[in-house]
């Protein structure tokens, strides 16, 4: 991997952790908000693309290592 | 007849207040002046309310409400760097005054609701932020590298020594199943060794912490690492850190020979010792 894609790959791993807060952790407010509860299920909606095209960084580095032990 | 707060219009000009998190008036208003910014937030808001304030900042209302919003939350690229801003915001209210996080989006229509929330839950953002002062949170995540494990740690299981003398002797077909057996053998050992693992790390770092939970094990996917996550914790320490560290690193030691790598994260805002739901007003 170069020195790009390790950046990278270090700035995905640490969205993962603040997703995992962010989101999931936190108080809940309360009043006149424009997120309702159905809103929050939104979150996960775009929470999924977001975290798919995280998890797609590791895939080529995987393909390499399953060709390469092919003899 | 009065119209109730909760179904008043929409203000005029169109702003609400993203709530990022609550602070002591006192500490934050002596710590952090005006013009206060992080990332790509220019104006950060203290808005006072008694013993409280909360960490806002303008936000288009066109933009953080219905109709938009449901459309934005797909949008992953607004995604990412909302939640990056909510963090950089907190992070930098953390540099100098300690804070209860509030959950990504929390924005309000106007002000007055946003102090009516401040006054109303005073007492139990009080409760969360006494919690919470002068403390930090940092996340310590275990991973193991099951090459090192076999051929150090799973080998102080007498099962799996005898086993490699079999796969030795072997020829053949045979050697095949011997191979397969102790491969069988250093599995459920490793099985056995993940559990032990996390309630030793658990424990000790627990002990050198404020507070700590263990959350749940993220898949290999997202952890960005090759090795099996095997513990995953949040822990609430002192600013200084000093003493937990300390624990961290023993602990490092510990555990190398047995193929296990710690790693730690942050500090982080409070986000995991500060309660979801308030109760009932």
């Amino acid at each position: 991997m170069s020195m790009s894609e390790q950046q990278t790959l270090r700035q995905q791993v640490t969205l993962i952790e603040l997703v995992d807060r962010v989101l999931n952790k936190g108080v809940v407010v309360s009043g006149d908000i424009t997120l309702s509860v159905a809103g929050v299920d939104l979150v996960y909606v775009g929470l999924r693309v977001l975290l798919s095209s995280v998890a797609t960084l590791e895939e080529p580095r995987e393909r390499i290592s399953a060709t390469g032990a092919t003899p | 007849m009065t119209t109730p707060a909760a179904t008043a219009p929409l203000r005029r000009d169109g702003l609400g207040w993203y709530l990022y998190g609550v602070a002591a008036a006192d500490e934050a208003s002596a710590r952090l002046g005006a013009g206060l910014a992080a990332g790509t937030v220019q104006g950060i808001d203290l808005v006072a309310e008694g013993p409280l304030v909360g960490v806002t900042s303008r936000v288009s209302l066109q933009e953080f409400a219905e109709p938009a919003l449901p459309e934005r939350l797909r949008d992953t690229t607004w995604l990412e760097q909302m939640i990056r801003t909510h963090e950089q915001v907190l992070e930098r209210v953390l540099e100098d005054a300690s804070v209860v996080p509030c959950r990504f989006c929390s924005v309000y229509r106007s002000e007055a609701e946003l102090r009516r929330f401040l006054s109303e839950r005073r007492e139990v953002l009080q409760a969360a932020l006494d919690r919470v002062r002068g403390r930090v949170e940092v996340g310590v995540k275990a991973f193991i590298d099951r090459d090192r494990f076999a051929a150090g740690r799973a080998r102080q299981n007498e099962d799996v020594r005898q086993q490699e003398t079999q796969v030795s002797s072997a020829e053949g077909g045979r050697a095949y199943l011997e191979r397969r057996r102790f491969e069988q053998l250093v599995a459920s050992e490793l099985e056995r060794f993940r559990g032990e693992a996390a309630d030793r790390l658990h424990t000790r770092l627990l002990a050198a912490a404020e507070d700590g939970l263990a959350l749940p094990l993220q898949a290999p996917e997202l952890s960005g690492r090759e090795e099996e996550m095997v513990f995953n914790g949040a822990y609430l320490v002192t600013a200084d850190r000093g003493a937990f560290e300390q624990a961290l690193a023993s602990l490092g030691r510990d555990f190398r020979d047995d193929g296990v790598e710690l790693e730690l994260t942050g500090p982080w805002p409070a986000y995991n010792f500060v309660p979801e739901e308030l109760g009932a007003e």
